[in-house]
């Protein structure tokens, strides 16, 4: 599903990515953990288009992404959260789904000005189960900007999936979250690999990469040092070291 | 043959010229450049309190008759003075990320000084004494205007004098220290208010000495001299690179050229169309000016 | 009575101004071309109905054609800019409009006189509306009703997806791309469209005060033009309406009497203004929109 080719990424002398390679199946969750520093948001923005690599690829269903603009990405079927909630925060829940309905599916299927008035009856529906899904059908006037935080990463997540992405990057979703909200967000990713979605989770919450995720890499200033199953990724001896210095138990 | 001569000499001449008086230019966009650079706002009132300045100047030299230095003197610490007013009044107050209310505030101190001077002269024109213009340098073919070179003299004094303060000494430190991580000078202990108020003080000075250079070399002094006078800085600053002290001399120098090269070829009233026509390709193609530090998206 | 008439007039005109202003600031953009469209729409449309006698309705739409399809043009470049330098690049262009206009010779022999713009001498003698016998409260209706219109019209598309993504275009470029907007598709769509109610503006300008001069289109009047929205507020278009009819009307016809201090007045209320409430008229959206477009940094940035 993605390839991520030998890609490197120098910011000056800094090198954030550093020769990475990753393969991404269809229809798993795939974990990318690491210490902070170690290229996981980096990683993410190229995948997503913000960034433009140094050298290397990023090939999605087998064909190169090659320095298309975000938009293009998403149309292509590529969405992304932001680690620290990029929500629009004069429009309301429902202005929020309504502007991010963009996939190329959405586009072929309504006339452009049914599409730019928004009155589609297609679109409705969908923003509707989508509030459902996200338990935020009751906040539906409410300006985002004056959701709780919970509610925020509610809301960034359905926004990400309003566009039926078939890939979704997941920069650190929950962050500030408490036991009960990482729980329903596990519940939720669950759902939504089984309607057939693929995930990359980058997290440092190991309650849900250990819960949910399928295979698990981690980073260490910008390259791989491991890769695996949640089980094969807790005993690895490099993890420990890259994460807590000299590991102490077994 | 000859033709082709006459206007290579004639052409050459009017770079010249142009260079020295861009040495004007240089000085005004130093001074909007400095003051970007410490706070990262523009301060449009800036060119308003230099003509203000040496309207002070030439008050000094119509009243008691001053010498030449002491009305450049007196234009530089009166141009000194408006700007630590503007400073208090139109940027002490409004938050630092604010960068829209500063400009508008400074615009309205733009208007203000403007106002305050048709007021006092009651609109006309003054004539400004001119210096060494009876001085004239020939080599061969070609004639250097005296006051010209003193202009330019004057613009290389101030920029040395400015650059000592900036890298010699402790104040030029603080500024520096201010203009890179406000936050962090701080917290050493190097007072904002105190360091900026400095920066927009001696970009006065510059102005007014600016201010008094253009009137001499004019021959007149006249309110209607601000908006282009302003126009003009803000180009020479944004060519050179915002913040940028060595990209602001050579792209003032380049702009006294450049325009009056224009001036020669297409008359007065086209000259400036060239002018914010460059300004225009190089903020698309080039934003970052000559030596501007890289303005990164996002 | 016809001063009242031409105050309206020119709250009108200025309403139009300030809303093709309010439709770039959604986005993000703080246009100062307003003035150089305003003035291309004005003289588009006198040559047109002087020198070769058009109708006033298709010189107007003639003149938002131009103007439109210069904004257009702007638009993409203007992409580059970000920030604090669009406000000068904007402003380069409409000085560099004013110039040319300034130099604008085009004189044509009509009935013995001579017409049409004369370069530095301005273009006088725009009489559509005298010749074709409107009288002056007709003038008004012509015009206010362009101005219901073109309110209409924005307040209506702002209730629709169109509004919703300008403002998400505004608050967040990365967002939205991410989102998937075509973002340069909404700035330049957004800047053509500014182009076209500044040129309406203009044409509309021209025919009612008969007599154009390029000391009009400076940017003062570009200021003015992204002052309404900014102080009327981005939430809808009755906010420009307000800051236009208080602008216009109370400080500039408002402080007339003060004669020649009237600009000393208006400099140091601007000082106060900004000082005391520098963004205390604004709602959230705005202060964020504003921040967004003038490149300031948020707190907090990822990793």
């Amino acid at each position: 599903m993605l390839e991520v080719k030998t890609l490197s990424k120098h910011f000056g002398g800094v090198r954030a990515v550093d020769g990475l390679d990753l393969r991404v199946e269809r229809g798993e969750i795939f974990g990318l953990i690491g210490p902070n520093g170690s290229g996981k948001s980096t990683l993410v923005n190229i995948i997503c288009g913000v960034l433009q690599p140094t050298s290397g690829d990023i090939l999605f269903e087998g064909r190169s992404l090659d320095g298309r603009a975000p938009s293009a990405r998403l149309r292509t079927g590529i969405a992304r959260t932001f680690q620290n909630i990029r929500l629009f925060g004069g429009l309301t829940v429902w202005q929020n789904l309504w502007v991010a309905g963009n996939s190329t599916e959405d586009i072929k299927s309504q006339s452009i000005v049914s599409r730019w008035i928004g009155t589609s009856t297609r679109l409705k529906k969908e923003i509707e189960v989508m509030l459902e899904f996200s338990d935020l059908a009751d906040k539906a006037d409410v300006l985002a900007s004056n959701l709780a935080f919970g509610e925020q990463r509610r809301l960034e997540l359905a926004r990400a999936i309003a566009a039926k992405p078939r890939l979704l990057l997941l920069d650190e979703p929950a962050a500030g979250m408490n036991q009960a909200e990482v729980g329903e967000l596990e519940k939720r990713l669950r759902s939504l690999r089984k309607q057939g979605m693929t995930i990359v989770l980058v997290e440092h919450v190991m309650q849900l990469v250990m819960g949910v995720t399928d295979r698990i890499a981690v980073l260490n200033f910008g390259s791989k040092i491991a890769e695996g199953t949640p089980e094969n990724i807790q005993q690895d001896k490099a993890v420990q070291t890259a994460y807590l210095g000299q590991s102490d138990e077994s | 043959m000859d033709d082709f001569w006459y206007e290579f000499v004639e052409v050459t001449q009017t770079i010249t010229d142009g260079l020295l008086f861009g040495s004007t230019y240089a000085l005004i966009g130093i001074g909007f450049t400095l003051i970007f650079g410490a706070m990262g706002k523009l301060n449009m009132a800036y060119a308003g309190a230099a003509l203000a300045g040496a309207y002070a100047g030439l008050a000094a030299f119509v009243l008691v008759k001053a010498p030449l230095v002491v009305v450049f003197g007196v234009s530089a610490v009166a141009a000194a003075l408006l700007g630590y007013a503007i400073y208090f009044t139109c940027f002490r107050f409004i938050p630092t990320h604010n960068h829209l209310a500063a400009l508008m505030a400074s615009v309205g101190g733009l208007f203000f000084i403007d106002e305050v001077v048709v007021h006092v002269t009651r609109g006309s024109p003054l004539t400004f004494p001119s210096m060494f213009d009876d001085i004239y340098f020939e080599i061969g073919p070609f004639g250097i205007r005296g006051d010209l070179v003193f202009v330019f003299i004057i613009g290389l004094l101030s920029t040395g004098v400015l650059l000592y303060i900036l890298f010699k000494t402790r104040l030029g430190l603080a500024t520096r220290a201010v203009a890179q991580q406000d936050i962090a000078a701080r917290l050493c202990g190097i007072g904002v208010h105190t360091t900026n108020s400095v920066t927009f003080a001696i970009a006065g000075v510059l102005g007014g000495i600016a201010g008094a250079m253009t009137a001499a070399a004019v021959g007149v002094l006249s309110p209607v001299m601000t908006v282009p006078l302003t126009v003009k800085g803000i180009i020479v600053a944004v060519l050179g690179g915002l913040g940028s002290i060595p990209g602001a001399i050579i792209a003032g120098l380049f702009i006294g050229g450049f325009e009056n090269v224009f001036l020669y070829f297409r008359g007065i009233d086209e000259r400036d169309m060239y002018v914010v026509a460059l300004l225009f390709l190089f903020l698309v193609f080039r934003p970052n000016g000559l030596f501007g530090s890289t303005i990164t998206r996002d | 009575m016809d001063y009242y008439l031409n105050l309206i007039n020119t709250i009108g005109i200025h309403t139009l101004l300030g809303l093709s202003a309010y439709l770039l600031i959604l986005t993000g953009q703080v246009s100062m071309a307003q003035a150089g469209f305003f003035g291309v729409g004005a003289y588009t449309a006198a040559i047109l109905t002087v020198i070769f006698q058009w109708s006033i309705l298709s010189a107007i739409g003639a003149a938002m054609l131009v103007a439109g399809g210069l904004a257009f043009l702007v638009g993409f470049p203007a992409l580059r800019v970000r920030g604090l330098m669009l406000v000068v690049a904007t402003i380069a262009f409409s000085e560099f409009a004013r110039m040319f206009f300034y130099n604008l010779r085009w004189q044509v022999v009509r009935d013995g006189t001579e017409i049409g713009p004369n370069g530095t001498m301005g273009f006088a003698e725009i009489r559509y509306f005298n010749n074709n016998g409107w009288l002056n409260w007709e003038v008004t209706i012509f015009l206010w009703t362009f101005v219901v219109v073109v309110m209409a019209i924005i307040w209506w598309s702002d209730r629709t997806r169109v509004g919703a993504v300008l403002r998400a275009v505004g608050e967040d470029e990365l967002a939205a791309d991410s989102t998937g907007i075509n973002v340069t598709v909404v700035k330049v769509a957004a800047m053509t469209a500014g182009g076209v109610v500044a040129g309406l503006a203009g044409s509309l300008y021209a025919h009612q005060v008969t007599d154009l001069d390029h000391h009009t289109f400076t940017v003062l009047l570009a200021t003015f033009a992204i002052a309404y929205p900014i102080l009327g507020g981005l939430t809808n278009v009755f906010g420009t309406l307000v800051a236009v009819v208080f602008i216009q009307g109370l400080l500039v016809e408002g402080l007339r009497f003060l004669g020649d201090w009237r600009m000393l007045l208006f400099g140091a209320l601007i000082i106060v203004a900004m000082n005391f409430k520098p963004m205390g008229l604004f709602d959230n959206q705005t202060i964020r929109i504003l921040q967004n477009a003038l490149g300031i940094k948020r707190r907090g940035g990822s990793t």
